[in-house]
């Protein structure tokens, strides 16, 4: 574990660079990324389509790796240091996923997809299906514990892998276009509850985004264009007394 | 997260379904091809199946199936009789002979001659009468033996030995008792018909006595094909076959030896058997082959999920072992339902003479084969599983 200067630093990128392929078909999806996010705050990252959103995140999610040069310092973690294994350890135990197609398993109930990061690790299944319970009650969606994915609606769907994003107490929560499947008042439901998250509980939240209707749920704001963060903004207009 | 693969197998009713109908179709088809090869080769041996009493069966050595046969000298029977621990020896003929019909047609029949003394060898009789019908001059007991439509005669009076030519198209029934054949220009009279089990290949049969026999066959010298030995008391089969093999230098075999030895001979001599070996090996790889590529299938249309399970912090192994519950949680339920129905329908089956024989070996292979091929479809499958870009976890829908 290396300590950060700032120990309210959680992801430290420098330098990140990322091309798919080689020769004729080479891509380059990041050039160079610079990046801090602090504990607790909500970032959003912007940009048109192809920019490299989606690569970056996936890379400070230690799902995919970065190029040579650069650092990305996650947690404490130089993500370039681990191996596979490791990865996978840092994944299921560090980092809450959301992703826009809700990705909850059809065959399982509401409170069984929760209850999967703890059931990964190796948690007893009475426990980790009491605690998707209690996480459930949180979203909002108690009564409907024993509904199947397909009997929800995305807005319903969207809480239940938040839930599940949050089960196993993550210090970072990634989401991708978490309210491109949405409705406009499903999505704002989403945020404020990701947002209170972020705000009780002291979780750091990095969100990718197209949605210009949530914009206002961001503490900061990284706008990338070609790979490159080209502008990032505080958001003066986050209406937090509203949610906290 | 063996109890979550097991839901995600069965999470999806329309596909479980389909690919335990797949597993339980590709069970059925290689067990019962095999019962019905099983089937067949018991046909083979129907001869020795026949004559159950029979411990030893002695031959001329160069003989060694019941299907293609040379005979011995007939002083064989005095020296097998001779050799010790024989308790009796029945000789038995086997002959291809050609019949005629009364209104001219004409027939290939399997002659089997048995001891005129014993009459072992010849058919039970379930109607009416028995063996003892043979004692009748010029008496045969016919049998389709797995033929039909081939044991016909003229209905009409003037169809029969009629003096202006044959009458081939006369109408016909099946022959019964007191019809009459030709022989080498000799009247046999049949004296029973019999059921005995089905040959393989099918041919009709002619019993009678040997002494009959050798009348009808003045030509052979030789008549003498085999010796049904039984043995004394506490005298071991394979023991007095020895003993006969080493004493008279003909080539003695226990009846469960030769029986393999006639399965060995189809297996090596027979084209019929070799077509129907190769059109079941066929079924098998194409039944086989759907299993496989069903098993795949599910695995790669969950790819999805086990992406997501990926992301989440579950490691290779324990996603390997999902996908290998998954395929053998499927295929032990489809092979036992598999060789379960083909059990049932063998059962339906053989009640219409249909050649199936559930071996010991039959719902093993079934059972065996159909997990090798989705132990084989899980491992191959978990190819894309181990190498799946994990990026798929964030694109969307
Ligand atoms: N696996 C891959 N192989 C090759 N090229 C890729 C791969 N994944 C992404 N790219 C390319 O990298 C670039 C960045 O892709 P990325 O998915 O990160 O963009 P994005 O900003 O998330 O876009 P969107 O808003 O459409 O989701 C794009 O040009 C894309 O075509
Ligand atoms: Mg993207």
């Amino acid at each position: 574990m290396i300590l950060d200067e700032d120990k309210n630093i959680v992801v430290k990128c420098r330098h990140i660079k990322k091309t798919y392929g080689s020769g004729e078909s080479k891509v380059f999806a990041l050039r160079g990324i610079d990046l801090d996010v602090y504990q607790g705050e909500l970032v959003m990252l912007v940009g048109p389509s192809g920019c490299g959103k989606t690569t970056f995140i996936s890379i400070i999610s230690a799902l995919l790796e970065a190029d040579n040069e650069g650092f990305c310092r996650v947690l404490g973690e130089d993500l370039s240091t681990l191996n596979s294994q490791e990865k996978t350890y840092f994944r299921g135990h560090s980092i809450g996923f959301v992703f826009q197609a809700f990705n909850l398993l059809p065959a399982l109930t509401a409170v069984e997809n929760i209850a999967i990061p703890l059931l990964i690790q190796g948690v007893n299944r009475a426990v980790a299906m009491k605690r998707a319970q209690t996480i459930l009650d949180l979203v909002g969606l108690t009564s409907r514990s024993q509904a199947m994915p397909g009997e929800l609606s995305g807005g319903e769907q969207q809480r239940v892998a938040i839930a599940r994003a949050l089960i196993h107490s993550p210090k970072l929560i990634i989401c991708d276009e978490p309210t491109s499947s949405l409705d406009h008042e499903s999505g704002q439901l989403i945020l404020e509850l990701l947002r209170s998250f972020v705000k009780k509980e002291g979780k750091t939240l990095i969100v990718v985004t197209h949605d210009n209707r949530i914009f206002n749920f961001a503490d900061r704001m990284a706008y990338m264009d070609d790979g490159r963060i080209v502008k990032i903004e505080t958001n003066v207009r986050t209406p937090d007394e509203k949610l906290l | 997260m063996l109890r979550i693969a097991l839901q995600m197998l069965m999470g999806d009713r329309a596909k479980y379904i389909g690919l335990l109908l797949g597993i339980t179709f590709t069970a059925f088809l290689v067990t019962f091809a095999l019962a019905y090869f099983a089937g067949f080769m018991t046909q083979g041996f129907a001869l020795i199946s026949e004559n159950n009493s029979a411990d030893v069966w002695v031959m001329d050595p160069a003989v060694n199936s019941t299907e293609m046969t040379i005979n011995m000298p007939s002083s064989a029977l005095a020296r097998v009789r001779g050799v010790k621990g024989v308790s009796s020896a029945a000789p038995l003929s086997l002959n291809d002979l050609t019949a005629r019909f009364p209104n001219g047609r004409f027939q290939t029949f399997q002659m089997i001659g048995v001891d005129d003394a014993t009459l072992s060898g010849a058919p039970f009789l379930y109607k009416r009468g028995s063996s003892k019908i043979l004692y009748r001059p010029d008496s045969v007991i016919v049998d389709s033996g797995g033929t039909s439509g081939k044991l016909q005669t003229p209905i009409y009076q003037k169809d029969k030995w009629p003096f202006d030519g044959v009458h081939l198209d006369a109408p016909t029934r099946p022959l019964k008792v007191d019809d009459e054949l030709l022989v080498n220009g000799k009247r046999i009279v049949i004296a029973g018909v019999s059921q005995t089990i089905h040959r393989f290949p099918p041919r009709p049969l002619l019993y009678t006595t040997y002494s009959n026999a050798k009348r009808l066959l003045p030509s052979e010298h030789r008549r003498l094909t085999f010796i049904m030995v039984s043995a004394q008391t506490g005298v071991s089969a394979t023991v007095l076959a020895k003993r006969i093999e080493q004493q008279t230098r003909l080539r003695a075999r226990t009846s469960s030896d030769f029986k393999e030895d006639t399965v060995r001979w189809f297996l090596i001599n027979s084209e019929d058997v070799g077509d129907m070996a190769a059109m079941l090996i066929l079924a098998m790889t194409v039944g086989f082959g759907v299993t496989g590529i069903m098993l795949y299938m599910f695995t790669y249309e969950s790819l999805k999920q086990y992406a997501v399970l990926k992301a989440m912090g579950a490691s290779n192994s324990m996603l390997l072992k999902m996908v290998f519950i998954q395929a053998g949680a499927s295929a032990f339920l489809g092979a036992g339902m598999g060789v379960g129905l083909c059990a049932i329908i063998g059962e339906f089956v053989s009640t219409i003479d249909f050649p199936f024989r559930m071996m010991w070996f039959t719902p093993i292979f079934g059972i065996v084969g159909v997990l090798i091929v989705s132990i084989t479809a899980a491992m191959v499958s978990t190819r894309p599983v181990l190498k799946m870009e994990p990026g798929v976890v964030f694109s969307g829908r």
